[in-house]
């Protein structure tokens, strides 16, 4: 790649990080513009990857080379399109039960295995080697199968939730409350990762080798808000503030 | 017709997943066959299962820009954005790399794909901050669990706060990190074990309900 | 003073917005120096897993992610390829989401010329496949019913990377990195079907849930978020983007602290004025 194309790429990246930013102040043609080239770039992407690494090599070609067999599958995948189609909507249970079909059956010994017994068997196994723990870890295996138990009360009697089946399920919450409050901490961290890798490739792009790219667009963005509010820059419906 | 629109769907859903279940507990050559059969088929099928997606969004923008709905003119870049990544496609072959030289396809990833799917998932960073600040009420015992648990993580993942922990907390012998292990290690397995054999024992259910053809919404009206 | 304080709890949450892009942008310019310095047990085990393969041993590198997770991600992944690539591993890379392959492109065009490397010998990369549960059982019995030809459509089963590969009985691990479900059903499908030991990668958000599988070992190991790509970098001695990625979180996770705080003590003043 020409250092003139990685340039531009810098240009056309911080320009399209910046616009699409540019929501959190107010939302503007710019930003509606950057949503939709994403969702037509998105599907794009996705439709050369099919392209390329499965319809012509695993359905073309073997057409091609005589392998006939390979209609099955592809009549059945294209037979989910006449769902748009609804005169003969029909055609796509085809396809869709032979995906729910084989979704189902391979799902259901997993399932079974992975996430039920073994989890029970996970519960469970850690009180084999009693002998040979230390109290800790007797008191962290207790906790861990208890507070399973509470949970799966919470979760699954029918029954009314009174006296002590009440006194269970509610442990069973202070258990789903630590869970919850963990996966919320660990969210913050993974959503200023991700802004952090925005900003990451903006203070690349702010480089002297790419002319100042990020700078140059925040400017221009700024001195276009500050124009539009001043140039009869009524709020309209579709640009109403972020917040 | 009502056997061509119905009764031979359902018995494809059917035949498939029984067939499927029952090759997962017997190792023979024949339900290898079948199995390495069905792979093959499936991916097929998913491939084109993409379809529907793409057909749904072209559909809807086309009628907004034949219609000249409001904003229509931002339709047009659905398909610019479409264009942009499959004309460099068609004219690699598909290929980002060539001869150790980024092509156009590669570039079209890394300056546009890249910088507008990361960003849209980046913007919601402002939006925990904002949500956290306004909504977040410690109002109950239970809200409290909740708070000290993420209180925890947020300070702990970070060196800063395990520096201020060290420093106000560093007396009790405890480190953050610590703390956090065991919350991660215990209490936090006991409330996702509960969620993961619950979601089994219904992940189950329907499935069975799918292959008996109890369940078939997917199916849509006759 | 009530007013007041109402006031400020309902500012324009925009100026929050800017304060957050302030005390994030700054540590990219002038980074603390603070970083990670704590070692989870599940990116140890991982690290481990991985440490303990005789070179030659082959590595099935599964990597599910987009764009929309790379800051956590991409790290991972090149920790992990820097790390089997220093043990003379080889690599096959699979991946079951479209976004992916364009981010695999960006890992090779760099990382192997650090090691010699090359491709084909030492390593090698597959096409993108549809219904990841179908190739992965696929997979299991004769590998090259689904992958006969690699991404650029050469054929695969002459290659020396792949000499004496048939099926998941020839490969020594397994290492999936995602920010989706993809790693429960290489633990349900493979790992526990076929008794082959699987390693994960996942985003700081699923970190939480796997804790289960890790408790019964379905899962080897585990590398989870930033934190555990800085924690996997330092293992290897490779500073990559996750080492300086949690320096420039230092500031923003106190700030998500100060606010829930803040905004919960303003409450409980309001309510008692």
């Amino acid at each position: 790649m020409s250092e003139t194309w990685m340039i531009a790429g810098g240009w056309m990246a911080a320009g399209l990080t910046i616009f699409l930013f540019s929501f959190l102040y107010r939302d503007n043609p710019f930003f509606k513009a950057a949503e939709h080239l994403y969702l037509g770039a998105g599907m794009g992407w996705w439709f050369q990857v099919y392209l390329f690494n499965i319809w012509k090599p695993k359905v073309w070609e073997p057409l091609l080379s005589g392998d006939f067999f390979v209609l099955i599958p592809a009549v059945l995948g294209l037979s989910l399109v006449t769902q748009f189609i609804p005169r003969i909507s029909w055609i796509s249970r085809y396809g869709f039960t032979f995906m729910m079909g084989y979704g189902a059956g391979l799902a259901i010994p997993a399932t079974l295995s992975t996430d039920f017994m073994s989890q029970i068997a996970g519960a469970i196994q850690p009180f084999t080697a009693l002998a040979t723990m230390t109290p800790m870890m007797i008191f962290n295996s207790l906790v861990v199968a208890g507070g399973t138990i509470c949970v799966l009360f919470y979760f699954f009697f029918s029954v009314e939730h009174k006296g002590a089946v009440k006194k269970i399920s509610n442990i069973g919450i202070y258990f789903l409350m630590i869970y919850f409050g963990a996966a919320f901490g660990n969210t913050v961290m993974a959503r200023f990762s991700l802004l952090y890798g925005r900003f990451d490739d903006l203070y690349t792009f702010s480089g002297a080798n790419y002319f100042y790219a990020s700078q140059i667009l925040l400017i221009a963005l700024v001195a276009y808000f500050i124009l539009h509010s001043f140039l009869g820059g009524k709020k309209t419906e579709e640009e109403e503030p972020a917040h | 017709m009502k056997f061509i629109k119905k009764q031979i769907p359902l018995a494809i859903v059917m035949v498939t997943g029984l067939l499927m279940v029952a090759s997962y507990y017997i190792p023979h050559k024949y339900s290898v066959d079948y199995v390495e059969l069905m792979n093959k088929w499936e991916n097929i099928v998913s491939a084109f299962a993409f379809l529907l997606g793409l057909v749904s969004l072209f559909y809807s923008h086309y009628g907004k820009i034949k219609r000249k709905a409001d904003g229509w003119g931002y339709s047009l870049f659905v398909y610019i954005g479409f264009l942009a990544m499959v004309v460099p496609a068609m004219m690699t072959d598909g290929r980002q790399m060539v001869d150790g030289q980024v092509t156009s396809l590669g570039w079209s990833f890394r300056y546009i794909y890249n910088a507008l799917s990361s960003t849209m998932f980046a913007v919601l960073a402002f939006y925990i901050v904002s949500t956290a600040y306004r909504s977040f009420r410690i109002k109950s015992r239970q809200a409290f669990v909740l708070f000290v648990a993420a209180f925890v993580l947020i300070l702990g993942k970070v060196p800063l706060g395990q520096m201020i922990w060290d420093s106000l907390l560093g007396w009790t012998g405890q480190g953050v990190a610590d703390i956090i292990e065991w919350i991660m290690q215990v209490p936090a397995v006991a409330g996702k074990r509960g969620i993961m054999i619950g979601i089994a024992i219904g992940a189950i259910v329907t499935s069975l309900k799918i292959i008996f053809g109890i369940e078939k919404q997917y199916m849509g009206k006759d | 003073m009530k007013e007041t304080l109402q006031k400020f709890f309902k500012m324009d949450r925009r100026w929050i917005f800017l304060v957050l892009a302030v005390v994030l942008f700054v540590p990219i310019m002038r980074p603390l120096g603070l970083p990670n310095k704590t070692i989870s047990r599940d990116a140890r085990n991982a690290f481990d897993y991985v440490d303990a393969l005789k070179p030659g041993a082959f590595l099935l590198l599964s990597l599910d992610y987009d764009p929309s997770t790379r800051p956590e991600l991409h790290p991972q992944a090149v920790a992990v390829i820097r790390h089997a690539f220093k043990k003379n591993l080889r690599i096959g890379v699979v991946t079951y989401i479209a976004g992916s392959t364009g981010l695999i492109e960006q890992i090779f065009e760099t990382v192997p010329k650090d090691y010699g490397k090359v491709y084909g010998t030492d390593y090698v990369i597959f096409p993108y496949m549809a219904n990841a549960a179908a190739v992965m059982t696929q997979m299991s019995s004769d590998f090259y019913g689904i992958y006969d030809k690699e991404r650029n459509g050469k054929p695969v089963r002459d290659m020396p990377v792949m000499q004496g590969i048939k099926n998941y009985r020839d490969m020594a691990l397994v290492v999936n990195i995602t920010g989706t479900s993809i790693l429960d059903w290489w633990v349900a499908f493979v790992g526990d079907k076929y008794n082959v030991p699987v390693v994960g990668g996942c985003t700081a958000i699923s970190q939480p849930g796997y804790g289960p599988y890790l408790q019964t070992k379905q899962l080897k190991g585990l590398i989870g978020g930033m934190k555990g790509a800085a924690e996997y970098e330092s293992l290897v001695k490779e500073p990559g983007k996750g080492t300086s990625g949690i320096d420039a979180l230092n500031l923003a996770h106190l700030l998500v602290l100060a606010l829930i705080l803040t905004s919960n003590i303003i409450l409980l003043i309001i309510k008692h004025l």
